[in-house]
């Protein structure tokens, strides 16, 4: 039973925490507004960086073709390491554009019918390079005719962030891209996977390294010079098809990453 | 022969300076307008061939001006849409404009030196 003083404190409590209540609320408006202009500089700014990349990059590549004269090799290796960094450094940007659009539900899906085949043949064809230069061997494994209606950019960009991890993670041995159709909860599904030799992660940081801005620390990320947004970002752009990502892994021994997508699949 | 005429409508010096280069080194006529209303300014009796267009100028829009000048009877014989954004949302706002094409900055130098010469062939 209450006394009579805490009756009379009753009410007052109450005010108390409506008022509490409502600050909490305004706090919370208020870090969403600055969220939101937060995502809206990252945008802006990841633009503004593509002009004067452009002109570098530009300049570079007329250099790198000889049009203001012949290079000797060291000048000719010089302007490649211009090239090759002006392109990672875009790439990077994009990133940050890509997460920002996320980050703003500015994503829209574009969506059309294509072979998953497509898709993977011309992200190796871009990192096969990287690959041969570290003696990394490529095993595919996709059917030819696997179609799926989806965004074929977005596609794209999760299967190159898959495939440049696992050449960047890897030092020996080599990676395996595999497509499949299965059916979950009787739907039909495409199943992805990559899977390397490399470093292995550890099962704590199974779930941590598909949250933004997280690199997990060790020699070999720190070394590795991403965003730490490229996880986050693919497992954004699969869940925008309603799909799927996760790494299964152990340390020393390699990982794999694969990604479900619901799709309507024709053989 | 005369050498195909390009204009390079976009207000960033950096990339102009850099595609001048380009094309004046590759047998291209360059002219340079760095917003809408120095396209606007351009004699009306040397149209060029093949314009570089990007979409977003400090001074309006490029596509704007696209269609501005089909209106005057000013147009290139070629319009090619140079943009930072890479969205579908631009790219389809420019081929509805008549943009032949949508190139995403930046492009590879030989590659939009082999799509230059294919449209002025």
């Amino acid at each position: 039973m209450m006394t009579d003083d805490e009756n009379r404190a009753a009410p007052e409590r109450i005010a108390i925490l409506e008022a509490q209540v409502l600050e909490a609320q305004r706090v919370i408006n208020e870090l969403h507004s600055r969220d939101a202009l937060k995502t809206q500089f990252l945008s802006n700014i990841s633009h503004d960086l593509r002009t004067p990349l452009t002109a570098i990059i530009t300049h570079a590549e007329i250099l790198r073709d000889g049009m203001l004269g012949e290079l000797n090799e060291r000048q000719t290796q010089s302007v490649a390491g211009i090239i090759t960094g002006g392109r990672q450094l875009l790439d990077m940007i994009g990133e940050i554009l890509v997460y920002a659009k996320g980050a703003g539900r500015q994503l829209d899906l574009n969506v059309s019918d294509f072979a998953i085949s497509e898709v993977i043949d011309h992200v190796l064809a871009v990192n096969e390079p990287l690959a041969a230069k570290k003696g990394l061997s490529v095993n595919i494994d996709v059917p030819p005719n696997l179609r799926l209606r989806a965004d074929r950019d977005k596609i794209t960009h999760v299967v190159t962030n898959l495939i440049g991890n696992a050449i960047d993670f890897t030092d020996r041995g080599g990676l395996s891209v595999r497509a499949s159709r299965i059916p979950v909860e009787e739907e039909p599904h495409i199943r992805v996977e990559v899977q390397d030799t490399g470093i292995g992660i550890r099962p704590e940081h199974h779930e941590l390294i598909f949250q933004e801005f997280a690199q997990v620390d060790s020699t070999a990320s720190r070394s590795h010079h991403g965003t730490g947004l490229g996880l986050a970002i693919a497992r954004r752009l699969v869940e925008l098809h309603d799909g799927r990502i996760w790494v299964e892994s152990e340390p020393g021994i390699g990982s794999t990453f694969a990604f479900v997508i619901p799709c309507i699949v024709s053989e | 022969m005369t050498e195909p005429h390009v204009l390079i409508v976009e207000d960033s010096a950096l990339v102009t300076d850099a595609l001048r280069i380009l094309f004046e080194g590759s047998g291209f006529r360059v002219t340079v307008a760095s917003s809408v209303a120095d396209a606007r300014a351009l004699p009306p009796d040397d149209v060029a061939d093949l314009m570089l267009l990007d979409v977003t100028l400090e001074d309006g829009d490029g596509l704007e001006l696209l269609m501005e000048m089909r209106a005057a009877n000013a147009e290139p014989d070629t319009t090619i849409a140079l943009t930072g954004y890479d969205d579908p949302i631009t790219r389809q706002r420019a081929i509805d404009a008549g943009c032949a094409d949508v190139l995403v900055k930046p492009v590879p130098v030989r590659e939009l030196l082999r799509i230059a010469r294919n449209y002025t062939a």
